[in-house]
């Protein structure tokens, strides 16, 4: 037999033996770095995550939620049922909320705007800002009060703004980007192919910036009155002035196939039938013999258009009419028909539509048709149709479900209420679906008592 | 690892053998019980010579020792088999003088002589165990269980240890959960380890886990006739030995070996005839495709009419159909295995080749699953101190899929949605195109696009282009060296290998993408495990033994993964990537080392107190920096009290007690590359609906992950204590085994919710979630009658685990938001449970609930209430002016699928050692299902239930829903919401069905008595049959499966689970097929 203090030492060897061979067993190559994600990104990429964050809320989801409550659209399936009689949660809305702050929001806003200042890209800053007052504007337009101020502070529970001051930062924060985009440096190199629209033309940004100032301007007229209307004015005279300019979603259909949201939803997402054209909006057009019909519905599908049911199709979400007929309202509200006369004419003859015959007569008559052609433009812009009602109570549209009110906000996502003790729970904020800048509006702006009051 | 036998077999080897055989001497005889019974399968052998074999089906045995070898000299001879005390006796062996030998065992009811695996290379006896290791042998695995899956088998067979079979289509994962969820994220499914190698036992799905097509888990590769035995390590105090991987539990599986003697053969052949039990499930035939009791019918090309069947009245004499028994037939099974094994004194063998053929329940050609796999276990005496082995599996899985569960190409979604006046056949019209209800006439592709429609069942039934097909490998080699005889060295190093190639597709005209799609996908996983053990044993004394074992882990795991998808079909087929217009590929790939040290001490003292004491020091390279390295201790105590009191003869009215006392620590490491945070190429951004855009797309966008990474994670960590006893009675003829445990979990790893508005991600993986399990394990197990002709035993079991999440870092609950659905999302949640269901109701009595629920201002929902007239009961059904409850927006926990309890009785009995008969009863209490079937088929109007649209003064509180809404308040009390077919269709399309926002009314208790196993066999072994097949013995056997089920709740099967083993939140029902009720057939050949 072997004696063991002859194997001892034998067997020690062989154990440290082949631990000795494993000094970098546990880091180093694939241990230690992902091989599947990458950890840089550079401030023109980071813009165009955004850019697909900003269309999925003007284009997605959102838009079709209220498009139904400003009832362009009706629900006719399942959850969509549901959502038209202004049934909503805190899950139906999960995920839209935190977009705004999370990937492709205001966090690689901040690492993009950073980029670009190191490269003294003033150009893709100011693209970065304008994208930046879109996003937040169009947050405060779906939820009121955000944090933004303090955002992205690391602040355990940061409060939130007033939704009054949120659209105020906008407005600044859309200033600077026009300020930017004044810059002429050769350091300016702006996005480039990374901008979908416009391929970083300053002159284009600056001209959406200003519609956007004048859209988010008009949001507030309910609280700031007649100030609103004229920052609306002067910024819309400054905005989009050709359609060639219009802001669009352009997908990708090739090589690749990213398409337009309503396409996807009614097709390849497999959701068709869920949605179709309300029949008082249907209405609408019709009594008016609009020649738009056609192009806005194909009656027989109960659905959009063949045109703007391609994959194709890029979604238009800030137009030069929306330009034009935001003026004619600001110069009305402030007192000057006549321009406001014209400019909805203008508005209409981009629509292919004449003079407007019941508009020359003034006061009312005039202001009804320039709030009808915004309703009818609004149709899939985004959340315009839904933000014209809560701010007008035009159309006066009778409720979905009697006794109900339609939703002035959505919730705030279930997450983000249980890490930051300033969101109030869901169904008791401000003052349940609604928000301090929509006070119960007894009259509806087209005259007569508010339906939904 | 070692065998249970062999072991024995392998601590003697020490003498050398010589030369050639001359005359030697041939050992016979036999083995039964103490009645008289044959033992079939015991192992008689020599210990000091390693020379045996087994005893064949009449517990007869014979063998031969060498001429060379018997010289006269005098050898204990030793006969063993599991549940009975090993006897050994002394024999002469003289060269040309046989031996004959019989012995009659007496049974050993708690196994306690037997060498149990303990884990990485050790093992010991189970009186010496201080923990719960619960084995259950071939027989109990192969003797009425699938043929397919070993996790399947293991239902109903260790308390503890809960199982769910995904659904009754082949291939189908299943889940195991062993004492409660122990993790918050993964799949808290146990490690699996085979003959001491680790394998996989992932449920990767293809396309996500909800819809898709079922996926195997990947342990139901294994060969289930291949394993002798399967050890359940359950608790940390047994599992610490694995650390960091061990958390939930450890499943040893032990394969079978060769016996040195004669070559054994043995052939079974079993047919499976399968078919479902639909449970209470019921559609209505009662009206037509409409809505608002109008009826629709299509009659003109393209057009699209009602999803909904809330037509009018269907006149008699109109044809109804069956929608879910039509998609229905009967499955066969065939399962054939062969396998030869045997040896020499030096050398052993095993070899086997088995495979499985399922034809499944659903109709068509597109249902099957096939597993063919041989296996070759060998070992050589190399020298009186070195032995070698090698086992290796090869595995060939393939499957055909159909596309379920929740996707609008799912079999059973479209097929329980059609209305009950439509014919789903013929699937394609007269151009060939899919004939779905909801559009039956189409004329080109493209008009199905955006049509809004289910697919038809027999559509997706043909659907030739789900497939997958994997081979794997699972090899090792071993060695043994006993340098002295104190001092043993053992090396296993063993690797797991496959190679999934799948493809999920969906042709032209499918409802979930008209255009089509394929998706190929090819897996390649490659884990390499090393482990060496050191073990030293030393006597003291008379009274005091023990050992130390010292050992080292290596191990790596890889894994590439490639999806490439594509869309929009060009032609019609193939269905391959290069018949799409676009393509995008994903390619995902992980590295991840562990470097471990164990060490294990054990001490034995006056042949009735056992201590065990461990530490495992682990390192993952999956840790963060900061935590490379952690330690998982572990100590056990075991006292066999009767031998202090004098009793080790086992006789008596008490005839045997063990007391037991354990405390370990195991672990579960952080996801891989975890500790990162990183952007991400391909962010989408659009909706829940699925229309998304890609950042990727274009010229590239990139945005940063939601989630983000943490450097600092260190492994979740479980401490558990148990305590128990192990008793016996009426001279071992009962015996009872009692064990309570307390685990609390810490450091759980959870995706915390952070403030996206406060630091730009809305989640951060981090450790500090706690959880804890306690709960408490009985096993009780009676033989009333053994007698020589009649055996009868009786077994019930019992466990409970009550689990509770008790931090989640601040948070009240994290979702899991893996299912997809809006209204019954999976959690874990502060004081329940983990995976418990969180969804809305509708606003109750009793909740303080403050709300503005008509839009004019915040209410004091309870104030309300009580102003019903008679009052109000907590959790009373709050009615709107107009009659209807109206949904609560607060997200809420509604469904806790977690059992109260689950038990398992058996029985078995023996007659004339022919004729067994044996049965297991599995029985489930509590555990609440999401029944999201029946929530949908309310909203189409299919379900029988909506039959009540006759009522004209539909009332809640009096004549609808009374059973699950017994109570009603509110101003709505009074008023008839429900007076024609139109007020009912729009309830149950709106809030009243599965797509309104209240997930909790279609909640239901799925607790279950299942007839799980019912067989019989026949033991043939006359002389006739050797004259007859050249058989020495034949067993002839009947039995059933999942015969009858028990249970008031409303679906398919209670025991659904959607996402199968993948899913943390088990519970939920959508669209699922049941499991399937078998009836087998089976033949056992042995010589």
């Amino acid at each position: 037999m072997i004696k063991p203090w002859k194997i001892a030492p034998v067997a020690a060897l062989a154990l440290l033996g082949v631990a000795a061979c494993s000094g970098d067993f546990l880091s180093g190559g694939q241990l230690s770095t992902d091989p599947n994600r990458p950890t840089a990104a550079n401030a023109q990429q980071l813009l165009g995550g955004v850019q697909s964050n900003l269309w999925s809320h003007w284009g997605s989801d959102p838009a079709r939620t209220t498009g139904m409550w400003a009832q362009q659209f009706k629900g006719l399936i399942s959850q969509y049922i549901s959502v038209y009689q202004y049934a909503h949660d805190e899950t139906t809305t999960n995920g839209i909320h935190t977009s705004l702050y999370a990937g492709g929001g205001l966090v690689d806003l901040k690492k993009a705007d950073s980029l670009a200042l190191f490269a003294n890209d003033k150009h893709t800053l100011g693209v970065g800002q304008i994208m930046e007052g879109a996003l937040m504007g169009t947050g405060a337009d779906l939820f009121g009060d955000l944090v933004y101020s303090q955002a992205l502070q690391g602040k355990s529970n940061p409060t939130l703004d007033k939704q009054q001051a949120v659209y105020d930062s906008v407005q600044k924060v859309l200033s600077a980007g026009i300020a930017n985009m004044a810059s002429n440096n050769p350091s300016d190199v702006g996005p480039g192919t990374y901008d979908l629209n416009y391929a970083g033309n300053p002159t284009s940004w600056t001209k959406l910036a200003y519609t956007l100032k004048a859209r988010f301007y008009m949001h507030t007229a309910k609280v700031d009155g007649a100030a609103a209307y004229t920052a609306a004015l002067a910024a819309a005279q400054l905005g989009l002035d050709s359609p060639t300019i219009d802001y669009k979603g352009v997908y990708q259909i090739t090589p690749t196939a990213e398409t337009n949201f309503y396409y996807q939803f009614q097709n390849t997402a497999g959701r068709g039938g869920y949605m179709g054209i309300d029949p008082q909006f249907i209405a609408l057009l019709k009594s008016r013999n609009d020649p738009r019909f056609a192009n806005y519905f194909d009656t027989t599908k109960n659905y959009v258009s063949v045109t703007r049911d391609a994959a194709a199709y890029p979604q238009t979400f800030v137009s030069t009419t929306e330009n034009l007929l935001i003026w004619s309202e600001a110069a009305y509200r402030t007192g000057d028909q006549a321009t406001a006369l014209v400019k909805l004419n203008a508005a209409r003859a981009l629509a292919g539509l004449g003079s407007d015959a019941a508009a020359a007569a003034g006061g009312q008559a005039l202001l009804t048709e320039i709030l009808t052609e915004e309703y009818i433009n609004d149709y899939q812009l985004g959340e315009e149709a839904w933000n014209l009602y809560k701010r007008t109570c035009f159309p006066n549209l009778t409720p979905t479900v009697a006794n109900l009110k339609m939703p002035r906000r959505l919730y705030y996502d279930s997450g983000e209420r249980q890490t930051n003790t300033n969101f109030p729970a869901a169904g008791t904020d401000p003052n349940g679906s609604f928000n301090q800048l929509d006070p119960s509006a007894t009259t509806s702006d087209g005259g007569g008592a508010c339906l939904d009051q | 690892m070692l065998k249970r036998i062999l072991s024995v077999i392998a601590a003697s080897a020490m003498v050398a053998s010589a030369a050639l055989a001359q005359s030697g001497t041939t050992i016979s005889g036999r083995v039964t019980n103490e009645a008289g019974a044959p033992l079939p399968g015991a192992s008689v052998f020599i210990p000091s010579l390693n020379v045996g074999t087994q005893t064949n089906d009449n517990g007869r045995y014979s063998f031969v020792v060498a001429g060379n070898r018997a010289a006269g000299q005098t050898v204990g001879l030793t006969a063993r088999i599991i549940g009975f005390t090993a006897k050994s006796v002394q024999i002469t062996l003289t060269s040309g003088r046989d031996v004959t030998e019989n012995f009659a065992l007496i049974s050993n009811p708690l196994r306690l002589g037997e060498v149990v695996v303990t884990g990485a290379g050790t093992s010991t006896t189970r009186e010496k165990l201080g923990v719960t290791i619960n084995t259950i042998d071939s027989a109990s695995i192969t003797r009425a269980a699938a043929p397919q899956n070993i996790v399947s088998a293991l239902a109903g067979k260790a308390p503890g240890v809960v199982v769910r079979t995904q659904s009754g289509e082949p291939g189908a994962s299943a889940d195991i959960k062993i004492r409660g969820g122990s993790s918050l994220s993964g799949t808290n499914q146990p490690l699996f380890v085979v003959d001491g190698v680790p394998i996989d036992n992932s449920t990767s799905s293809t396309t996500g886990g909800d819809g898709g097509t079922v996926t195997a888990n990947r342990a139901s590769d294994i060969n289930p006739d291949d394993i002798a035995s399967v050890d359940i390590l359950k608790g940390s105090a047994a599992a610490a030995i694995y650390g960091a991987r061990a958390a939930n539990g450890v499943v040893l599986i032990t394969t079978k070996s060769g016996h040195s003697g004669p070559t054994r053969y043995s052939f079974t052949s079993s047919t499976n005839v399968d078919n479902i039990d639909a449970g209470n499930m019921a559609l209505q035939r009662s009206y037509a495709q409409g809505d608002g009791g109008v009826t629709a019918a299509c009659t003109k090309t393209n057009c699209a009419v009602s999803s909904n069947s809330f037509g009018a009245a269907i006149p008699t004499g109109t044809s109804t159909y069956d929608h879910l028994n039509e998609i229905y037939n009967t499955g066969y099974t065939f399962d054939n295995n062969l396998s030869v094994s045997g040896g020499n004194d030096r050398t052993t063998f095993y070899g086997s080749g088995g495979l499985t053929n399922q034809d499944g329940v659903l109709v068509g050609p597109q249902n099957k699953y096939n597993r063919a796999t041989f296996r070759l276990k060998g070992s050589e005496e190399v020298s009186s101190t070195f032995r070698v082995g090698g086992n290796f599996n090869f595995i060939d899985t393939r499957g055909n899929y159909v596309q379920q569960g929740s996707n609008t190409s799912g079999v059973l979604l479209g097929g329980l949605r059609t209305p009950p006046n439509f014919n789903n056949l013929p699937y394609l019209n007269s151009l060939g195109l899919q004939r779905p209800y909801r559009f039956p006439n189409a004329t080109s592709v493209v008009a199905l696009e955006g049509a809004g429609f289910y697919d038809n069942p027999f559509f997706v039934l043909n659907n030739p282009g789900n497939r997958s097909e994997l081979d794997r490998e699972i090899a090792s080699f071993t060695a043994d060296w006993h340098p002295s005889s104190w001092l043993a060295f053992n090396e296993t190093l063993g690797a797991d290998n496959y190679a999934d190639s799948r493809l999920q597709s969906l042709p032209l005209t499918s409802a979930a993408t008209t255009t089509g799609t394929v998706t190929r996908s090819d897996e390649n996983f490659l884990e390499i495990d090393h482990n060496l053990t050191a073990t030293a044993t030393h006597s003291f004394s008379d009274n005091f033994a023990s050992t130390l074992t010292v050992g080292q882990n290596l191990n790596s795991r890889r894994d590439r993964a490639l999806a490439s998808n594509g869309t929009q079909l060009l032609a019609a087929t193939p269905l391959a990537l290069q018949n799409t217009v676009s393509q995008t590929a994903n390619q995902n790939e992980s590295l991840a080392h562990i470097e471990s040290y164990f060490a294990q001490a054990t001490a034995d003292l006056y042949g009735q107190l056992y201590f065990t004491l461990g530490v495992r020091n682990d390192g993952f390279s999956t840790f963060g920096a900061s935590n490379r390295r952690s330690n998982f201790p572990k100590a056990s105590a075991a006292w066999t009290f009767t031998n202090a009191l004098g009793k080790r003869d086992q006789k008596g009215l008490f005839s045997y007690g063990k007391l037991r006392a354990a405390y370990g620590e195991t672990g579960k490491e952080p996801p891989v590359y975890g500790t990162i945070t990183a952007f991400s190429t391909g962010r989408t951004f659009g909706s829940g609906y699925g229309d998304a855009i890609n950042t990727r797309f274009g010229p590239g966008g990139i945005a940063s992950s939601t989630g983000q990474g943490n450097d600092a994670l260190r492994p979740e960590r479980s401490k558990e204590f148990e305590f128990g006893g192990d008793f016996g009675f009426l001279s071992q003829r009962a015996d009872l085994s009692i064990t309570s445990y307390s685990k609390h979990t810490s450091d759980v790893i959870i995706s915390v919710p952070t403030s996206a508005a406060a630091t730009g991600y809305s989640s951060k993986l981090a450790n500090g979630a706690t959880l804890s399990n306690r709960g408490i394990e009985l096993a009780f197990n009676i033989r009333p009658i053994e007698t020589k002709n009649v055996a009868l035993e009786l077994g019930t079991q019992f466990a409970r685990n009550k689990g509770s999440v008790d931090n989640l870092l601040g948070a009240q609950f994290i979702t899991y938001n893996n299912e997809g659905f809006t209204g019954a999302i999976g959690s874990s949640t502060l004081g329940y449970a983990p995976g418990v269901i969180r969804g809305s109701d509708f606003i109750r009595c009793g909740r303080g609930l403050k709300l503005n629920y008509d839009g004019s201002g915040v209410k004091d929902i309870d104030a309300i209430c009580a102003a019903t007239p008679g009052g109000y009961k907590n959790n009373a059904l709050f009615l709107g002016a107009n009659g209807l409850p109206i949904p609560d927006p607060t997200d809420r926990v509604i469904a806790d699928p977690n059992p109260k309890y689950t038990m398992s009785y058996t029985t078995s009995l023996k007659l004339w050692n022919k004729l067994t008969f044996s049965g297991l009863l599995d029985v489930r209490k509590g555990g609440a299902v999401w029944n999201g079937t029946k929530g949908i088929l309310f909203a189409k109007g299919t379900s029988a239930a909506t039959d009540v649209r006759s009522t004209t003064n539909g009332q809640f509180g009096v004549n609808f829903d009374t059973k699950i809404y017994p109570n009603v308040a509110g101003p709505g009390v009074g008023a008839v919401p429900f007076n024609n077919m139109a007020a009912w269709d729009a309830w149950f399309v709106g809030n009243g069905g599965g797509f309104g926002p209240v997930g909790e009314q279609f909640v239901e208790d799925g607790s279950f008595v299942k007839l799980r196993e019912l067989s019989l066999t026949y033991a043939l072994d006359g002389a006739w049959v050797k004259n007859l097949v050249g058989f020495t013995s034949a067993d002839v056997r009947i039995a059933g499966r999942n015969l009858h089920t028990w249970t008031k709740y409303t679906g398919l099967d209670p025991e659904a689970n959607l996402g199968g083993g993948g899913f943390l939140t088990q519970g939920v029902d959508y669209f699922n097929s049941p499991q399937t009720r078998s009836f087998v057939v089976s033949i056992s050949l042995n010589r």
